[in-house]
């Protein structure tokens, strides 16, 4: 399958490339920013996990969660605050950045400071969204909709593509069954991948249960490994989890986000799993069974 | 009967480009119908840049799509019309004689033919124009 290498980062951070036949990339980090002090202990940590696996990774946080279930959830750091706290990590640690947008007049901003943009799931299809998206010039991590068919995704990448963005990864976050239950179509990555994109899978949001708490979501992130080694085992470019060290605590999606004690247990799997299918994929050729 | 067509070539028989369907490599195989069913033709030619042929689509294509890929209607729809096209479809130039295009419809079971000069698509043969043509009292004789 002919997929397009994405490369992420500018200026002096360490690149990562995304892209067939590459190393698994990762994409992690907390949730939500929650101060300055609480990021650089986190992008120390996950570095430190990254490093030892060789993993190229990106760090992930948001300056605004404006999909939260309550209205009185912690909201985020806010743009301003955010995006330097962000661009801070950058300097600090040399390592690329990607925070997602949930208003159009926020992107311009959120691409000078962030390597990577992030579409959120429930505004994927929002052409004002992508086409901001597309206008900040950097590549856009795009999340599949939980109420979209995989193949449907297409049509936000040519919204993307017409607005002069060739720099696409695309994300599963689990698919709507009925009310409050997510599932994982792993067929949802090759077909994704037909668009010519490399895709990554977000863990995290997966095992999440949509507002099951009454006014927050659940989650049961006792799955995590076993859809991660499904996920990489369907060939995935990228992994995407949130991680935090006190999840108890965490001010956003904490019945979801990966303790930090247990990341390097996953992402390891994930790299072994990764490069086992690389193996496969040249001892046996393309899983092409059935050509259309 | 006979049919005196010794000088008649496809080319004057063919339908001109803008009277078939014509797409684009990156047209949904959705779009692709579309135009199929306003022109009221079972085929779509998908030319580049240049107007180079790279590959056409057939209703009878469709229905094989259909019964192998059992995929939903919608995901069809979405695909770009080239993914299920037939890469290195049977042409014909304009010079060709009508009589060898046709016996060539014959013996591949065709109905339609993209004529192809110096790699460039300029027309279609309909078999349906092409025996209208033949069967017009000017060339039978008995």
């Amino acid at each position: 399958m002919n997929i397009k290498k994405i490369t992420i980062g500018y200026d002096k951070v360490k690149k990562v490339e995304v892209g067939a036949g590459l190393p698994l990339a990762f994409f992690g980090g907390p949730c939500a920013i929650e101060s300055k002090d609480h990021a650089f202990f986190m992008a120390e940590a996950i570095g430190r996990v990254c490093e030892k696996l060789d993993i190229p990774w990106v760090y992930k946080s948001c300056y605004d969660k404006d999909c939260r279930s309550a209205p009185d959830s912690f909201h985020g750091t806010g743009i301003d605050d955010g995006l330097q706290i962000l661009s801070d990590v950058r300097d600090e640690f040399g390592i690329p950045v990607v925070s997602d947008f949930s208003d159009a007049a926020w992107a311009k901003e959120t691409g000078e400071v962030c390597d990577m943009v992030q579409v959120p799931a429930y505004l994927c299809r929002q052409t004002s969204i992508l086409r901001a998206a597309a206008q900040t010039g950097r590549p856009i991590h795009l999340k599949k909709g939980q109420y979209m068919s995989p193949w449907n995704m297409k049509n936000s990448v040519r919204k993307l593509e017409s607005h002069g963005c060739d720099q696409i990864i695309l994300a599963d976050r689990g698919t709507f069954l009925g009310y409050g239950a997510l599932v994982n179509d792993m067929t949802s990555f090759p077909i994704m991948q037909k668009t010519g994109y490399p895709v990554c899978f977000d863990a995290t949001h997966s095992i999440q249960l949509p507002t099951s708490m009454g006014n927050i979501s659940g989650g049961q992130r006792e799955f995590i490994p076993y859809l991660v080694r499904a996920a990489v085992g369907c060939g995935i470019n990228a992994l995407f989890m949130e991680t935090h060290n006190n999840p108890k605590a965490a001010l956003s999606d904490a019945n979801t986000v990966l303790d930090l004690k247990y990341l390097e247990n996953v992402l390891h799997q994930a790299k072994i799993m990764h490069e086992t299918r690389l193996e496969l994929l040249d001892k046996f050729g393309e899983d092409n069974v059935h050509p259309e | 009967m006979s049919i005196q067509n010794k000088n008649l070539t496809v080319g004057n028989v063919m339908l001109p480009i803008n009277d078939f369907p014509v797409v684009s490599q990156s047209t949904i195989l959705k779009e692709a119908l579309e135009k199929m069913d306003s022109i009221g033709l079972g085929i779509a030619c998908i030319v580049g840049e240049n107007k180079e042929l790279l590959g056409v689509i057939t209703d009878g294509d469709i229905r094989r799509k259909m019964l192998s890929i059992q995929k939903p209607l919608a995901a069809f729809f979405i695909d770009d019309t080239i993914n299920q096209a037939i890469k290195s479809p049977i042409v014909v130039s304009s010079d060709t004689s009508l009589a060898d295009a046709v016996k060539l419809m014959e013996e591949k079971l065709i109905w339609d033919v993209p004529v192809v000069d110096k790699d460039t698509l300029v027309g279609l043969l309909h078999l349906h124009a092409a025996i209208k043509v033949l069967l017009s009292p000017d060339f039978i004789s008995n």
